[in-house]
């Protein structure tokens, strides 16, 4: 029984530092929508910074300590947020992730740069490799007690457990109690609506990235006598608590805090009690790695898209459709001056060297399959480079010729993909990305361990193969065979993404939905694509590890594998071809880097941790960007219409669209819009599906950008400004669906637009409805609860302008005459009412004025008696009734031409 | 799609046509440069190091580095080898990683043209079937598989890795029977991580005490190998209760520094007074610290040098070079030894093999060189391929200062089952 409560407190230990972490995760992946890989790292360099400040120059420990936790890592995170995340947060998962990982190993090595240049300048820094046993906060070494028999306690326990148990109090009152946890908590509801109700959701994730650090920085100082300074295993630490935070959804603080607690003891027990796995080696190093994964299986919702990551966009292919010597000419060009440059210009260092990163090129365009096809974020890529290489190893062992151990071992990494993959599938993005992970270490730590496969720490010889008269134990002929079959796997991935099963793919991955309408079985693609994917990363290791001409089994971690997808999709995913620079730049830069700039380990590692930031601004990557980029410089030299000199706004419209042309990148919807909304009228706006009334929406609202024209909110030119400025100028968005954050209680909903009680007790006194339910959350109110909830606050403090995006979506006649009701109300109060509608009859009831909105023009736009049936069936149908063809423009006189 | 394809294919054929003429002509490499013996000039021996410095564990050896150079610079200020000065590159540094082990071998030997590589000292060696091929003497701690077998890379202190049909060094049980006073009904628990190399570990030290004379009553690899364990008591109970439901006579642990921290904490707050022993804490920079300090007092170190606190004129002389090499008093570590021994081994074999200094003449040399009494005791080569020198020492964490507990001595070894 003590043997039980002693695992269980001392679990409880691991626990609270897995509890800091999971929450600052789950703070910072809710404000930006980032999983933060580097949350370890930040904690790591927090560690080291208490080391420095503490052993090294000698300051006091609690005061350093508050130091760190309160102001240097909240700056740290503030920092981060301004410079990357927030820009991530527009980018899609894939590069989110990968940026993240790049800050993972930039950090701590910018941390041990910056050591290394004080160290030069004389500062009396403490070393920061092999230190053990270094002091935290509390007593050194640390006291200890034995309350119970048999269970002790040390004051770096119970200085962990206490702050915890403090933090976690701190945390709720926070979250639950104030009006920034109130706005917090929006933020992770619904981003887009916080911006749209005039609070600035920037803001709030750097409070939130700040508060994430925080924790991060107190998880490194409590963790401190315990890890060491091993940013390695603070990284690992990190990967575990991540399974707290799948146990809070990334959503819920209390469950991720909670799940962390009960993850230190679960681990402990395991570990305490896996006497049963003896025999299998590696199982207890594995533990926190099959929670991990267990756990994420177990507790990931089903996604609707099987192991997509998050829908980005393709970017648009500048050089689609142009000839092929335009497309592949470069390419070409650079593969035969790079295979000739073998026999003719090149040192053998450098021979061995382009070989060298060749193979590895090989292995990276097997990213391009899985994540660039797939849009799958797969971790284990080294785990099928290394079951690949050494099942090869072992084959030639045994007699086996190279190309006949080659194949086997490519199959052997197919098979471990399709495994890796099958139960992975179901599990969508970060999910499925930490799932691999989880799968990688487990492999690493298991599989891998197993005598017969690795055969210890010699592992196996994989000699170099002869072909025919060409032997490819010279280094230049590996270079120009590497060359060659480089060239045919880019060849062939190119010709598979334009084959149709290749187009399948890409249906899949943009538009599963759709893909499967088409009776394309997205399961079967993603597995396809998978195995695929692990099988050319099998093949790459194999001629990698001929390259070594020998492979063990710690060659390339797990690891190694998130580096690798750093790399390459920092250089862009989506094109094999890029995956191939990313295989010579990942080699090659660091020794330019050490021959002609610095000598310092450090530096090289810092500056690839910078491609992160380069995501940040090109999320597909520098190579990709070269032809964006290109394209873009030619666009913006074409000179594009003049805006010519602005015209005033017309005297008396509140809100003014002039001459807007909008849409998506690559697509124009709106195509010269011109609307004016006065105060206190309702103009509504009617148009078929696809005409563009929430695109307007979003250009008044200042979610898009229009490409041309002008916006006017009260006479001033607002056209730049953003949703923020735009609602803080008076001008509220009313969004399609219900613009409330159903996560918070119908109480807190109003509380973030009326901070006064008085006013929402109006509220409640208008609409008893709410009044009832004012404790319960409002994902839970029926659908025109929820609308009332939105609009409801308004009348308290009517905004100048209001943009309705069909308010009587889904609603019962009843309801949506309220809703109307609730309008009118508005209107006679002054606000300007841009109304989105479809339900033409209902509506023209409040309209004072209507406008036909069809194909991306306003077509007429007058006042509501004059409204004829035909206009209206113009509206629906979108295209005019032989009637209406001939409208005289006298009666637009509203609508100004220019 | 038929034109690009073509377009490949012939392009693919030509490249592939030119690369079998030219490796049927040149190709082959050769450790002569341009008649010269590669790194070797009339009056200097290019040598240079590979050690892992940077990592992201924060173990870090790069003071094997300051070893090799003090003892290169020693080497130089008394005139160098058979006239020949030793320009000392430098290490570089492999962080740990494989690929930069190997590509830090190929750039020592295509780039710079070193003639040897002393020392190399990493947790992995994937240079070496490079080295090997290319024919270059590299010297370093034999701690790797590599370091047993191929002809050109010698361990300082021999092959310390047991191979099948070698032999296992007998010092640390030896070592500790004149701490436990012989090793007739003393029992031993022996604890290694829960990964292939603590398996092994366990497999060949099992038979190393048992063979001593000791009992061994508890063998396991059970020790979690990715992160040190926030709680022992798992592992402690299970120890303390092996031998018959007492506690065993000594404890050996087969961990690195912060799993020792961890166990010997936990040991001794239940009270345990018996030996406790590991492999891989001297480094007087734990003294340095009290948490460290006093997780480890008492514990017995094993050594495979002569320890800094025996009196030596060699270790007197060590000290001296260190002090000199670095500018200033510094304090000793084990790295330190294994650049120094490094150099060492090299520097004596290349002396052996005289004036004309080739790799030949070298490897001629070294296949009959034997000496004695250094500070890892008697040295000899091809032996040194197969197995260990056999030699070491415990000492002992004493009251914030490392005691002699066994004093360095060599010991036949047995063969390895």
């Amino acid at each position: 029984m003590s043997d039980l409560l002693g695992f269980v407190l001392s679990g409880l230990v691991s626990g609270a530092l897995y509890a800091l972490l999971a929450t600052g995760l789950v703070l910072s992946y809710s404000a930006s929508g980032l999983f933060n890989f580097a949350h370890g790292a930040t904690a790591y360099l927090c560690a080291l910074t208490f080391h420095e400040l503490h052993s090294g120059l000698g300051w006091p420990a609690v005061p350093t300590a508050l130091l760190l936790v309160c102001l240097l890592a909240p700056a740290l995170g503030w920092g981060l947020d301004r410079l990357m995340f927030r820009k991530l947060a527009r980018a899609g998962e894939t590069a989110q992730i990968v940026a993240t990982i790049g800050l993972l190993v930039a950090l701590p090595a910018l941390g041990l740069w910056i050591v290394e240049l004080l160290a030069d300048a004389g500062v009396s820094v403490a070393p920061a490799e092999n230190q053990f046993g270094l002091p935290g906060v509390g007593p050194s070494p640390a006291k200890s007690w034995q309350p119970v028999d048999g269970v002790g306690v040390d004051s770096d326990q119970l200085i962990t457990w206490v702050t915890t148990a403090v933090v976690a109090v701190g945390l709720w009152v926070l979250m639950r109690h104030t009006s920034l946890g109130l706005r917090l908590r929006a933020t992770v509801d619904n981003r887009s609506l916080v911006e749209l109700r005039g609070m600035s959701a920037d803001r709030l994730s750097s409070v939130a990235w700040m508060l994430s650090s925080a924790l991060a920085g107190l998880a490194g100082v409590l963790a401190t006598p315990l890890l060491g300074l091993s940013a390695h295993d603070f990284t690992l630490f990190l990967f575990v608590s991540a399974t707290a935070a799948v146990l809070g959804r990334f959503a819920s603080v209390p469950l991720a805090f909670a799940g962390g607690l009960g993850l230190g003891v679960l681990q402990n027990l395991v570990a305490g009690y896996a006497s049963f796995a003896d025999g299998i080696t590696g199982f207890r190093t594995a533990v926190p790695f099959l929670i991990l994964f267990a756990g994420l299986l177990v507790l990931t919702r089903r996604q609707r898209t099987a192991g997509t990551a998050a829908a980005d966009a393709p970017p648009a292919d500048y050089l689609a459709g142009r000839s092929w010597a335009r497309r592949w000419g470069p390419w070409t060009v650079a593969g035969i001056l790079l295979a000739v440059s073998f026999y003719t210009v090149t040192t053998p260092f450098w021979s061995g060297l382009l070989a060298q990163s060749l193979a590895l090129s090989l292995v990276f365009v097997s990213f391009t399959v899985v994540t660039g096809l797939g849009a799958m974020v797969s971790l284990a890529q080294a785990t099928f480079v290394t079951g690949a290489a050494l099942v090869a190893g072992l084959l030639m062992s045994h007699g086996w010729p190279f190309a006949a151990a080659l194949a086997a071992g490519t199959c052997a990494a197919a098979v471990l993909g399709a495994l890796v993959a099958l139960p992975a599938l179901r599990l969508g993005g970060r999910a499925l990305a930490l799932a691999t992970l989880a799968l990688a270490f487990l492999a690493d730590q298991v599989l891998f361990q197993t005598g017969l496969l690795r055969n210890g720490d010699t592992g196996w010889a994989v000699p170099r193969p002869v072909v025919g008269p060409v032997d490819l134990g010279d280094d230049r002929a590996m270079g120009v065979a590497m060359t060659v079959l480089v060239a045919l796997a880019v060849a062939g991935l190119s010709a598979l993404r334009h084959s149709p099963s290749g187009r399948a793919m890409l249906a899949v991955r943009s538009a599963p939905a759709a893909a499967m309408a088409s009776g394309v079985s997205v399961i079967r693609t993603k597995l396809l694509l998978f195995t695929l994917s692990a099988g050319i990363a099998g093949f790459g290791g194999v001629l990698y590890a001929s390259y070594s001409t020998r492979v063990t089994a710690t060659d390339f971690t797990a690891m190694t594998g998130l580096i690798w997808l750093a790399v390459v999709v920092a250089a862009g995913v989506r094109r094999p071809q890029f995956a191939v620079v990313a295989g010579l730049v990942y080699v090659v830069v660091p020794h330019l880097l050490a021959d002609h700039v610095t000598e310092s380990a450090q530096l090289p590692v810092v500056l690839f941790g910078l491609a992160g930031l380069a995501l940040a601004n090109d999320p597909d990557g520098y190579a990709a960007a070269v032809s964006t980029r290109l394209h873009r410089r030619r666009t913006a030299e074409a000179p594009s219409a003049p805006a010519g000199p602005a015209s005033p706004p017309s005297p008396g419209a509140v809100l003014e669209l002039r001459d807007v042309r909008a849409g998506y990148e690559g697509a124009a919807v709106l195509h010269g819009v011109d609307l004016a909304v006065r105060p206190g009228e309702i103009l509504v706006l009617l148009g078929p599906n696809g005409a563009g009334k929430s695109t307007t929406c979003g250009v008044a609202a200042g979610l898009l950008t229009p490409f041309t024209g002008r916006v006017y909110v009260a006479g001033v030119d607002v056209t730049r400004e953003r949703s923020l400025g735009r609602s803080r100028a008076g001008v509220l968005l009313a969004p399609e669906g219900r613009g409330i954050f159903p996560s918070l209680t119908v109480e807190e909903n109003l509380a973030l637009h009326l901070p006064a009680k008085e006013a929402r007790e109006a509220v409640y006194t208008r609409f008893p409805a709410l009044a009832a339910r004012r404790g319960v959350g409002a994902g839970s109110l029926s659908g025109g609860e929820q609308q009332l909830l939105a609009l409801a606050p308004l009348l308290q403090n009517p905004p100048q302008v209001l943009i309705a995006d069909e308010p009587s979506l889904g609603l019962a006649p009843r309801l949506v005459a309220e809703v109307f009701r609730l309008l009118t109300e508005l209107k006679e109060r002054g606000t300007a009412v841009l109304l989105v509608e479809e339900k033409a009859t209902e509506v023209l009831d409040v309209a004072d004025r209507v406008a036909h909105l069809s194909q991306g023009r306003v077509t007429w736009c007058g006042p509501r008696d004059q409204v004829r049936a035909d206009r209206l069936t113009e509206a629906y149908l979108g295209a005019a009734a032989p009637g209406a063809r001939r409208t005289p423009r006298a009666d637009a006189e509203e609508v100004p031409r220019t | 799609m038929s034109r690009p394809i073509r377009t490949m294919t012939v392009a693919v054929a030509a490249l592939l046509l030119a690369t079998a003429c030219n490796s049927a002509v040149g190709g082959g490499s050769s450790d002569k440069a341009g008649g010269s013996v590669r790194g070797v000039t009339a009056d200097s021996v290019k040598v240079g190091g590979i050690v892992s410095m940077t990592t992201a564990t924060g173990y870090s050896k790069k003071d094997t580095d300051l070893g090799a150079k003090a003892r290169f610079d020693r080497a130089n200020s008394e005139g160098g080898v058979n006239g020949r000065t030793i320009d000392y590159l430098g290490a570089e540094d492999d962080g740990q990683d494989p690929a930069k082990n190997l590509a830090a071998a190929r750039k020592l030997v295509q780039q710079d043209k070193v003639f040897a590589i002393a020392p190399m000292s990493s947790t992995t060696f994937s240079g070496a079937d490079f080295l090997q091929k290319e024919k270059v003497p590299t010297f370093g701690w034999g701690t790797l598989p590599s370091f047993c077998g191929p002809t050109y890379i010698y361990g300082f202190g021999g092959c310390m890795v047991p191979m099948p049909g070698g032999t296992i060094s007998q010092t640390w049980p030896e070592g500790l029977k004149q701490v436990t006073g012989g090793a007739r009904g003393r029992s031993v628990a022996i604890l290694a991580n829960d990964s292939d190399a603590g398996t092994f570990a366990i497999r060949t030290y099992r038979q190393s005490f048992a063979s001593a004379g000791y009992e061994v009553t508890f063998a396991k690899s059970s020790v979690p190998a990715g992160a040190v364990p926030s709680d022992w008591s798992a592992y402690t109970k299970e120890i303390l209760r092996s031998d018959g439901g007492k506690a065993p006579d000594a404890v050996v642990s087969v961990m690195q520094t912060p799993y020792n921290i961890g166990l010997f904490t936990a040991l001794k707050r239940t009270g345990y007074d018996g030996v406790l022993t590991d492999p891989t804490d001297y480094d007087p920079a734990l003294l340095a610290k009290s948490a460290t300090k006093k997780a480890l007092d008492g514990v017995h170190i094993l050594l495979s040098f002569q320890p800094f606190e025996q009196d030596t004129p060699a270790m007197a002389q060590f000290k001296q070079d260190i002090k000199k090499a670095a500018g200033k008093d510094v304090p000793l570590n084990m790295h330190m030894m294994t650049g120094y021994m490094s150099a060492d081994l090299f520097l004596a074999i290349a002396e052996k093999a005289g004036k004309n200094l080739t790799v030949a003449s070298f490897q001629k040399a070294a296949n009959s060189f034997s000496d004695t009494g250094t500070m890892v005791g008697d040295r000899a080569e091809p032996r040194g391929r197969k197995e260990s020198f056999g030699c070491g020492a415990l000492v002992q964490l004493k009251d914030g200062r490392y005691v002699v507990s066994a004093p360095f001595k060599c010991y036949t070894p047995i063969p390895f089952k």
